[in-house]
C-alpha cells in the first residue's frame, strides 16, 4: 500500500490508477477536481480563446495583427493615452497616498479611524458615479460652486473634460489603494533601524529620507504598479470625461467599437483586448515580483508603531487632511445629491426646484431601473456566495501541507490574480468569444442572458474574496484539523465543523467585498448586457449618455448610499476579524 | 428609457382608438426594430391586438448593431426579418438600392407629406424626430435662423452631436448642406465659431442645459420634455425648417410572410398607429394626429427639403468633408 496522506496526492506505486480513483473520490480529490474544472472553464478557456483570436494570424502565434493594429490610426493613440493617463495618475496617487499613509501611520494626528474611512470611500464608489458626481460639481451649473459663487461662468467649457480631468479623477479613485499598501508596509517596518537613527540624532526629515523611505522603496514601486493597473483598466472615468474631451483610452475604444458595430467587430476588438491584457499582465508580474521581495525583507514580529509627535504642526496637518476629505468626497457627493434632487438638469437647487421625483422615478416607476436593481442584486449576490464557497475550498488547499494539492491551489490563485488584474472589458470580450455560440454538449446559449454576466463576475472578482479567506485559514492552528481527523471526521465534516465556524467571518467579509464590487461595476457588463439584463452600472451610464442626467444622478446617489452602508457593515464586522481581512482595517 | 414611457403606456391604454380586428392575416412575423424597448413592446402589442392571428417575433437593438446583424444575415444568405422599423430614410434608400426591399405601392399614404414617403412605396416614414436649435435661457440672444449661430456672440458657445456618431446629426448635416441659403458655408462658419461636434444628442443637451455651451443642435424631444419641468433651455424650430429622422418601416424582398408585413405597415400608418407614436412622445408623421404636449402644431413645423437618394450617394463625401472642416 502506498503511503497515503490526506492533504496531498498519494504517492503512487503499483496500483496507480486505483489510488488515483480512490483519491479523486475522497472529499479533497473532488474539491480539487471541481476547482480545476471551474478554473479551466472560466479562467483558462475564455482567455485562451482571446489569445487565439487576438494573437494569432490563422496559422500560429503571431504578433502580426497586433502590430498591424498598432501601426496607425486610433489604436496606438488610445494605447498611448491609456499609458499616459494611467502613468501620470498613478504618480499623483502615489505621492498623495504615501503622504497620507505617512501622516496616518507615523504621526500623532487625531481621528485617524474616521479620516481613514472617509478617505477610502472614493475607492469603493464606482468610477462612473465618481465621474458623474465630479461633472456635476465642477460645471457652470454646479449646485455647490454656485452657492459659494465660484462656478465657472455660463458658456465656459467643462474643466474636467479631456486629459486633465481623466488623470485627476483616476488619481483620486486610486489614491486609497496606494494609501492602504503603504500603511500596511509601515505597520510592518522594523523598529530597530528607526530607533538607531533616532539615537544617532536624526531628525524627522532625515529619518524619513534616509531610513523609512528607502525601506519602503519596493512597496512604493509595487503600490505604483497597483495604481497603474487599476487606472489602466478603468472604464467609467475615461468614458464619461474622456469622450466629451476627445481623449479616448483603450478600454473606451474597445467599448465604442463593439457597441457601435456589434459582433462583426469581435476579431478586431479581440486584438486590441489582447494588447491591453498583455500590458496588464506584464505589470502584475513586475508588481508581484517586487511585492514578494518586500515581504521577505520586512517580515518580523508585530511591533508597536513608530509615533512622531507633530507638535504645533498637528492642527494644520489635520486641517489639510480634512480639506482633502471634503474635496475628494464631500464636494462631488454633495453635487451629485444636488443634481439628483433638482427637478431638471441645469436649474439651481432651491425650495422651488427641489423634488424627490427623480428618486421616485428610478425606484418605483421605471421598469428598466427596477430590472437593473434586481439583476445586479441577483448576479452580485450569487457571485458573492459562489466565490466565497469556492474560496473556502481553495484556501483550505493553500493552507494545507506542502504537496501537489497545494501547488495546484497556488497555481489557481495566481490565475485568479491575473484575471482580476486584466481589465473588466477585456474579460467581457473573452466571455463573448467563449459563449457567443451555444455551449457544446449542453447545447444551451448563455449569450445575452444574466448567466454570462454572472460567469464573468466569477472570473473577474474571484481573487477579491480569496485574500481575506486565505488570511483567515493561515491563522488556523493545523492541530485542530489533525485532531478532528484522528477522531475520525471526514473531509467534509472537518470543513463544516472545524474550518467553517472559524473562517465564517472572513468568508462573510470576502463575500461582501465581492458583492460590493460586482454591484457597482460597469466595466464587465458594459459589453455583456442586453435588453432585459441591464445592470445598475450600465443603466446609470446609459441615462447619463442619453441626456437623462437627473435620473443618472439619482441612481448614482442610491448606489453611494448602498455602498457606504455596506462599508459600515463591513467595518463593524472587521472589528472582530484579524487585521487585513477588511481592507481598511490594518 | 424615457420617463414619459410609463405615462404614455397608461394613456395609450386609456385613449387608443379601437382598431377593428382583422383575422384574415395570420402566421409568424419577424420584426427588427431600433425603437426603445418599451416603445417596441407597445407597438407590437397594439399590432397584435389589431391582428390577433399574427405572431410577432421581434428583435430590438441599436440602429448600428441591428444593421450589422442584418448585413451579416445578408452575407450568410438567410435574412431573418420580414419587416424593418429602423433608423432613417438614407439607410432605407441604401437597402432599396441593394434590392433588399419589397415595394408596397398599395399602402395608403394619401394623408402624408410626400417628401417623407418613398415614391415607389419601398419605405414609409412613421414619425418625425426633428433636429433644430436648443439654447440656454442665459444665452445672449434667441436664435431664429441657423445663420444666427454665426453671430459673434455665439463664438465658442455651440455644441453639436457628431455625424460620425449620431444618425440624426448625419441627416441634419445632409439637410443643412443641401439647403440653398445655408450649404457647407454654415458648417465652415460653425467650425470657425469653435464648435466641436462630438458624441450623441444626450451630451449636447447636457452641455446646453448645464450652461457649458449656450446653443446646440439637438433632437426635439430632449429639450421639449425638460422644458415642461422648467429646464433653463428653449427649443427653436428655425425659419429654414428642421431636419427629421423618420424611423421608416419597410418590407424585405426576402420576407416569408408578406401579407402580415403589409398589415404591419398598414397598422403603423393608420390613425391608431400614429396616435400610439404621439402617445409615446414623438411627433407623429400623420398631419391630422395632434402632437404631444410641448410641440407646435404639425402645420407650423417646416421640414427642410431633403433627398435621401442624393444623401446616400454623397454620404461618404459628406463625412469626409465634415472631418476636413472640423479636423476630426
Amino acid at each position: 500500500m502506498p503511503m497515503r496522506t490526506d492533504c496531498g496526492l498519494p504517492r503512487f506505486s503499483a496500483n496507480k490508477l486505483t489510488d488515483l480513483i480512490k483519491y479523486m473520490r475522497s472529499g479533497e480529490g473532488l474539491t480539487l477536481a471541481a476547482l480545476i474544472l471551474f478554473a479551466l472553464s472560466l479562467f483558462v478557456f475564455p482567455l485562451a480563446l482571446l489569445t487565439r483570436v487576438g494573437l494569432t494570424d490563422g496559422e500560429g502565434f503571431s504578433l502580426g495583427p497586433a502590430i498591424e493594429m498598432l501601426s496607425h490610426g486610433s489604436v496606438p493613440r488610445a494605447l498611448w493615452r491609456s499609458l499616459e493617463s494611467a502613468g501620470v495618475s498613478a504618480i499623483l496617487s502615489l505621492v498623495t497616498g504615501t503622504a497620507i499613509a505617512l501622516l496616518v501611520g507615523l504621526t500623532d494626528i487625531r481621528g485617524k479611524a474616521i479620516i481613514t474611512f472617509l478617505l477610502l470611500i472614493p475607492m469603493m464608489i464606482p468610477p462612473h458615479v465618481t465621474a458623474i458626481a465630479w461633472v456635476q460639481a465642477m460645471g457652470p451649473s454646479s449646485p455647490v460652486l454656485n452657492t459659494i459663487g465660484l462656478a465657472p461662468p455660463p458658456g465656459s467649457p467643462h474643466p474636467l473634460y479631456g486629459r486633465g480631468g481623466v488623470i485627476a479623477l483616476l488619481a483620486v479613485q486610486n489614491m486609497p489603494l496606494v494609501f492602504l499598501v503603504v500603511l500596511a508596509a509601515l505597520r510592518a517596518l522594523p523598529r530597530e533601524m528607526s530607533d538607531a537613527a533616532r539615537v544617532s540624532g536624526a531628525g524627522t526629515i532625515v529619518l524619513l529620507r534616509r531610513v523609512i523611505l528607502p525601506l519602503l522603496a519596493p512597496t512604493l514601486i509595487a503600490a505604483y504598479a497597483l495604481a497603474f493597473i487599476a487606472a489602466l483598466g478603468n472604464f467609467g472615468i475615461p468614458a464619461l470625461l474622456g469622450i466629451p474631451g476627445r481623449y479616448v483610452t483603450l478600454p473606451v475604444l474597445i467599448w465604442q467599437r463593439l457597441s457601435a458595430f456589434g459582433p462583426s467587430m469581435l476579431a478586431d476588438v479581440a486584438v486590441i483586448s489582447a494588447i491591453l491584457a498583455s500590458v496588464a499582465i506584464l505589470l502584475v508580474l513586475i508588481q508581484s515580483t517586487l511585492l514578494a521581495r518586500t515581504r521577505n525583507a520586512l517580515i518580523g514580529p508585530p511591533q508597536a508603531p513608530i509615533y512622531l509627535a507633530l507638535g504645533r504642526a498637528r492642527s494644520s496637518v489635520e486641517a489639510a487632511l480634512w480639506t482633502l476629505v471634503v474635496i475628494t468626497f464631500l464636494l462631488p457627493i454633495t453635487a451629485l445629491f444636488g443634481t439628483a434632487l433638482v427637478v431638471t438638469y441645469g436649474l439651481p437647487l432651491n425650495a422651488e426646484t427641489i423634488t424627490f421625483d427623480n428618486f421616485r422615478e428610478i425606484l418605483f416607476e421605471q421598469s428598466v431601473t427596477a430590472r437593473a436593481y434586481r439583476n445586479s442584486t441577483i448576479t452580485a449576490g450569487v457571485a458573492a456566495l459562489v466565490i466565497a464557497a469556492l474560496c473556502i475550498l481553495l484556501a483550505r488547499l493553500l493552507a494545507g501541507p506542502k504537496g501537489p494539492a497545494r501547488r495546484i491551489g497556488l497555481g489557481l490563485s495566481t490565475l485568479a490574480e491575473i484575471t482580476y488584474a486584466i481589465p473588466g472589458l477585456v474579460i467581457s470580450v473573452a466571455f463573448i468569444l467563449a459563449f457567443i455560440r451555444p455551449i457544446p454538449i449542453l447545447d444551451v446559449s448563455i449569450y445575452n442572458t444574466l448567466a454570462i454576466i454572472l460567469l464573468a463576475y466569477l472570473c473577474a472578482f474571484f481573487s477579491i474574496a480569496l485574500k481575506p479567506i486565505s488570511a483567515a485559514f493561515l491563522q488556523l492552528d493545523p492541530a485542530l484539523d489533525e485532531a478532528a481527523r484522528v477522531a475520525g471526521a471526514g473531509f467534509w465534516a472537518r470543513i463544516r465543523r472545524i474550518a467553517l465556524p472559524l473562517v465564517a467571518p472572513a468568508a462573510a467579509s470576502g463575500a461582501i467585498l465581492v458583492f460590493l464590487t460586482a454591484y457597482n461595476e460597469v466595466t464587465v457588463s458594459a459589453l455583456l448586457w442586453s435588453t432585459g439584463t441591464e445592470t445598475i452600472g450600465t443603466t446609470i451610464y446609459n441615462y447619463e449618455d442619453g441626456g437623462y442626467t437627473t435620473l443618472a444622478a439619482a441612481m448614482s446617489a442610491v448606489t453611494v448610499i448602498a455602498t457606504v452602508a455596506l462599508m459600515v457593515l463591513l467595518d463593524l464586522m472587521g472589528r472582530r476579524l484579524p487585521p487585513g481581512v477588511v481592507p481598511w482595517r490594518l | 428609457m424615457k420617463p414619459i414611457v410609463a405615462v404614455a403606456l397608461t394613456s395609450a391604454i386609456l385613449t387608443a382608438p379601437v382598431f377593428a380586428q382583422d383575422t384574415s392575416v395570420s402566421g409568424p412575423l419577424v420584426l427588427y426594430t431600433s425603437q426603445p424597448n418599451a416603445d417596441a413592446q407597445q407597438t407590437v402589442d397594439a399590432f397584435v391586438a389589431a391582428y390577433p392571428n399574427v405572431e410577432v417575433d421581434w428583435v430590438r437593438d441599436g440602429t448600428t448593431a441591428i444593421m450589422a446583424r442584418l448585413e451579416a444575415e445578408f452575407v450568410a444568405g438567410n435574412p431573418q426579418p420580414d419587416v424593418l422599423l429602423i433608423a432613417d430614410m438614407v439607410t432605407m434608400e441604401g437597402l432599396e438600392a441593394e434590392g433588399r426591399l419589397l415595394a408596397y405601392p398599395e399602402a395608403d399614404v394619401s394623408a402624408y407629406d410626400p417628401a417623407i414617403m418613398d415614391p415607389e412605396g419601398y419605405y414609409f416614414s412613421t414619425k418625425l424626430i426633428t433636429t433644430g436649435i436648443v439654447y440656454n435661457t442665459a444665452a445672449p440672444f434667441v436664435p431664429a435662423s441657423y445663420n444666427d449661430l454665426l453671430r459673434d456672440e455665439a463664438q465658442g458657445q455651440i455644441a453639436m452631436p457628431s455625424p460620425l456618431t449620431s444618425g440624426a446629426a448625419t441627416i441634419h448635416m445632409a439637410a443643412l448642406t443641401s439647403h440653398p441659403d445655408l450649404g457647407w458655408a454654415l458648417y465652415e462658419g460653425l467650425a470657425e465659431q469653435g464648435a466641436n461636434p462630438q458624441g450623441g444628442n444626450g451630451g449636447t443637451y447636457r452641455a446646453v442645459a448645464g450652461g457649458e455651451q449656450m446653443f446646440g443642435f439637438v433632437v426635439d424631444f430632449l429639450p421639449i420634455r425638460e422644458m415642461a419641468n422648467g429646464a433653463p433651455v428653449n427649443f427653436v424650430f428655425p425659419e429654414e425648417g428642421v431636419s427629421a429622422v423618420t424611423e421608416p418601416a419597410a418590407i424585405l424582398s426576402t420576407a416569408s410572410n408578406v401579407p402580415a408585413a403589409q398589415a404591419f405597415i398598414d397598422f403603423l400608418l393608420s390613425p391608431a398607429g400614429q396616435q400610439l407614436a404621439a402617445d409615446q412622445g414623438y411627433l407623429p408623421a400623420h398631419p391630422a394626429i395632434s402632437p404631444p404636449a410641448g410641440f407646435p402644431a404639425r402645420e407650423d413645423i417646416t421640414l427642410m427639403g431633403f433627398d435621401p437618394a442624393e444623401a446616400l450617394a454623397n454620404a461618404d463625401a459628406n463625412r469626409l468633408r465634415f472631418t476636413e472642416i472640423f479636423g476630426q
